[in-house]
């Protein structure tokens, strides 16, 4: 187990190291040689880096660093998905386990979901300016509204696919429904509903890169990925996306442990 | 009770019959009718598909006959009730407790108090011999071991009746052996009525006080064989003549 | 037993009915603005405007003092001009789904099968699968469109990188978990190369993999709608919020009429293509108990 460990750590670090070396390369093969000049469609941009090098990136992060912007955007953007992520978490996933418990409260809700859960929630976005403003409102339900929806179908899943052996034992054990569903349901419904939330987590991330358009201001991680490319200037752009997918690969992380911490009993294949 | 009562009426089935539906409508069981006696140990046995699954899980109240009627104690039997404890032939451990907590399910079930709860797990954790995995995850217990964590599950609420549907079904024959001797110790201790369902003859000579014999689909009583094999029954008792001869009684009325 | 698809049926049937009413009541009860939550009629008008593409000349005096267009003639009105329909851009947005089904499926189940096949190719590849999938698609547009130019290649490079990403998983998975134990016995059967692929492991990854279609089909509606939304002249995303919002800033005034025809017709949209991914699924996963 253990050199079979080391021998893919070895292996995570020579493919990742590998991509920024050539990333490096290519950067200083590029400079000079790819254009600088570009049409837009409508104009043309000048003094454009496709490939900035790694030196303008690290001036650029110093700069976005010093200056505050990129703390602050991250603080604001991290805390809108935060907040959406657990409003629509919570609404879905109690509107999911309700429609997976009561045979009628799915029935009445089965035509809605169906037709709704392919929809993308980012379409409700010029309802939501309408109804609840331009302020923090319509970014954070824009967000829960697209974490609700996978939400719901996971716990949904999760409640329905509780198997039938475990029911029948609680029940012939004395359980009543509360207690099976505290003991047994909750429990066994927890994987498909931590896997929705991880998905949701991503599509919160997903949302908040055009929801920070509503009204777009700084400090924000959407708007700066945009102001980047109205100029358009490169190394913000890039450090940017860098930032953003660096978040969401830390609110995987942490997702991904507390799914591992949720479900020790779970036998794992290795 | 005094020693010369009859033995008093624990469960009873009066012709009962069952079919499931579905495209291809099957019979299970068809005017069935058995006795089960109190503190008796009964095996029904059966070929695979006779319905004495279909027959445990009326009892445990899981199905309602469609035909017959069947009582536990005198009284109609209207859904699972705590006199009787049930395990199922599938694996249904929760795997989500720990052994403690799967034994102390029942009881917690029945508002007994932690302090109570972890006695009686305790001894009967004990009992089974897996102490050492109290606070382990049933992932990390063998196939046997979890089944006889669901049979001291069941045994912690101290039912009056056991209904076991072939919990060593899926065992190998060494493992299997010795938890029937697990079990036969834990019933010598405990005299509980037991039906056991099994599809195995030598399993139900070894344990049991009285056999019944089922036909194939649609099942029914085909034949009874009361077992006055001495008790504690050991490995000589699998290889005296008396077993041997009663084995091949039950094999003639099976093939 | 049998009653139950007969009461899933009427309540569902019921539920329905019972929204669009209560939805029609209470908009015409003017609780709320009419430029905030429109008529049920209203959006009715606006839906046949958008599929006829033209605008019914007023029948009586009634009807154009009633009010009813005022509002909504800025963002159908806008519509009509440029001469977008609802048909088309429901083509639109569907050919470009498409598009990135097309290409992001075999790219993301070829990785997904590499990663899931080989030890060696998943320690490699899986981290920097890690890295490029946590990069929320829809970032990439603008930087997409400085490489590639103002066309169609940036609406869709996204939507292809969403769906290859959200593929990866199922096939890895369903390669690396499921059809492991039966490659072990096809190949003591004496199976090789291409048979053990073709035979063994795409039919026992098959389910996996067919089951995170459909989940990629969501997230292509998804991208492609929010492509749209930020830079495009058609599509769906266009016609629900009138315009890109890179462009404008969302400054737009849209008519919730519009907003919501068009949420209306992708979820029947996504709906008919999910039904569509299902029945190949059961199709395709006859054996599956």
């Amino acid at each position: 187990m253990f050199p079979m460990r080391r021998n893919r750590m070895m292996r995570t670090l020579l493919s990742v190291g590998t991509l920024a070396v050539v990333y490096g390369i290519a950067a200083e093969i590029g400079r000079g040689r790819l254009p600088d000049r570009i049409w837009l469609g409508t104009h043309y941009v000048e003094n454009v880096q496709l490939l900035p090098p790694y030196r303008s990136l690290l001036e650029e992060t110093a700069f976005l660093l010093e200056s505050g912007i990129l703390p602050s955007s991250i603080a604001v953007s991290a805390g809108r998905v935060l907040l959406g992520f657990v409003l629509g978490g919570a609404f879905g996933i109690l509107l999911g386990i309700a429609t997976g418990r009561a045979a009628r409260a799915e029935y009445l809700a089965d035509p809605w979901v169906t037709f709704f859960r392919f929809t993308p929630a980012l379409a409700l976005l010029p309802l939501f300016v309408l109804w609840f403003g331009y302020g923090e409102g319509s970014k954070v339900l824009l967000i829960a509204a697209s974490v609700a929806v996978v939400t719901l179908l996971g716990a949904h899943q999760g409640v329905r696919s509780v198997p039938r052996v475990y029911l029948e034992a609680a029940s012939a054990l004395g359980a009543s429904p509360g207690l099976a569903f505290r003991k047994i349901v909750l429990p066994a419904a927890l994987p498909h509903i931590f896997a929705s939330l991880r998905i949701g987590l991503g599509l919160a991330w997903v949302t908040i890169v055009v929801a920070e358009l509503i009204d777009a201001r700084m400090p924000s991680l959407g708007y700066l990925l945009t102001l980047a490319g109205a100029y358009p200037r490169v190394p913000t752009m890039v450090v940017g996306i860098a930032t953003i997918g660096a978040l969401v690969l830390a609110f995987d992380l942490l997702a991904l442990a507390a799914h591992a911490k949720a479900t020790r009993w779970m036998r794992r294949t290795a | 009770m005094t020693a010369g009562d009859p033995p008093r009426l624990r469960l009873q089935a009066v012709d009962v019959g069952y079919t499931y539906s579905g495209p291809t409508p099957t019979q299970a069981l068809e005017a069935l009718s058995l006795d089960v006696h109190d503190s008796e140990f009964l095996a029904v046995l059966g070929p695979v598909g006779c319905g004495k699954t279909t027959l445990l899980r009326i009892f445990a109240g899981f199905l309602r006959p469609a035909a017959g009627s069947v009582r536990c104690d005198g009284s109609i039997v209207e859904g699972p009730g705590r006199e009787r404890g049930y395990v199922l032939q599938e694996d249904a451990i929760f795997p989500w407790m720990t052994v403690r907590e799967n034994v102390e399910f029942g009881l917690l079930a029945r508002g007994v108090d932690p302090a109570a709860r972890g006695a009686v797990s305790s001894e009967l954790i004990r009992l089974i011999g897996l102490s050492r995995f109290e606070e382990a995850y049933p992932k990390e217990l063998s196939a046997g071991m979890a089944k006889m964590v669901e049979v001291a599950r069941v045994l912690a609420t101290d039912p009056a009746i056991l209904l076991l549907d072939e919990p060593f079904g899926a065992l190998d024959a060494q493992t299997r052996a010795r938890m029937q001797d697990e079990l036969a110790r834990l019933w010598e201790r405990r005299r509980k009525t037991v039906l056991f369902v099994t599809h195995d003859v030598e399993e139900a000579l070894y344990l049991a006080d009285r056999i019944a014999v089922l036909s194939p689909r649609p099942g029914r009583v085909k034949a009874d064989f009361p077992v006055d094999l001495p008790r504690p029954r050991s490995l000589e008792a699998r290889f005296s003549p008396a077993f041997s001869a009663l084995k091949r009684r039950i094999w003639e009325t099976l093939g | 037993m049998r009653r139950v698809p007969t009461q899933r049926f009427v309540l569902g049937f019921a539920s329905l009915l019972a929204t669009v009413l209560a939805y029609t009541l209470l908009s015409n009860a003017r609780l709320f603005r009419p430029e905030i939550v429109p008529p049920a009629q209203e959006i009715a008008v606006a839906f046949t405007e958008l599929v006829v593409g033209a605008r019914p000349p007023p029948v009586t005096e009634n009807d154009i003092h009633a009010g009813h267009h005022v509002h909504s003639s800025d963002h159908v009105g806008t519509l009509l001009q440029q001469g977008v329909t609802l048909q088309d851009s429901l083509a639109v947005t569907a050919a470009r789904v498409l598009f990135g089904l097309a290409a992001g499926v075999p790219l993301g189940v070829l990785l997904g099968v590499l990663m899931g096949w080989s030890r060696r190719a998943d320690d490699y590849l899986h981290p920097i699968y890690v890295l490029l999938r946590s990069v929320p698609p829809l970032a990439l547009i603008t930087y997409v469109m400085l490489w590639l130019g103002h066309g169609e290649a940036h609406r869709l490079i996204p939507i292809v990188y969403a769906v290859a990403a959200t593929m990866v998983i199922p096939a890895y998975h369903g390669v690396r978990d499921v059809a492991a134990t039966y490659v072990v016995a096809a190949r003591s059967l004496g199976a090789r190369r291409w048979l053990l692929v073709r035979k063994v492991v795409l039919p026992a990854a098959g389910p996996a993999v067919l089951a995170g279609l459909r989940y990629a089909v969501a997230i292509a509606w998804m991208t492609a709608v929010g492509a749209e939304m930020l830079m495009s002249e058609n599509g769906m995303g266009n016609l629900i919020v009138g315009g890109g919002l890179w462009a404008s800033r969302t400054q737009t005034k849209a008519d919730p009429a519009v907003v919501i025809v068009g949420i209306l017709a992708l979820a029947a949209a996504g709906w008919a293509m999910d039904a569509l991914a299902r029945a190949a699924t059961a199709r395709l996963t006859r054996w599956v108990r």
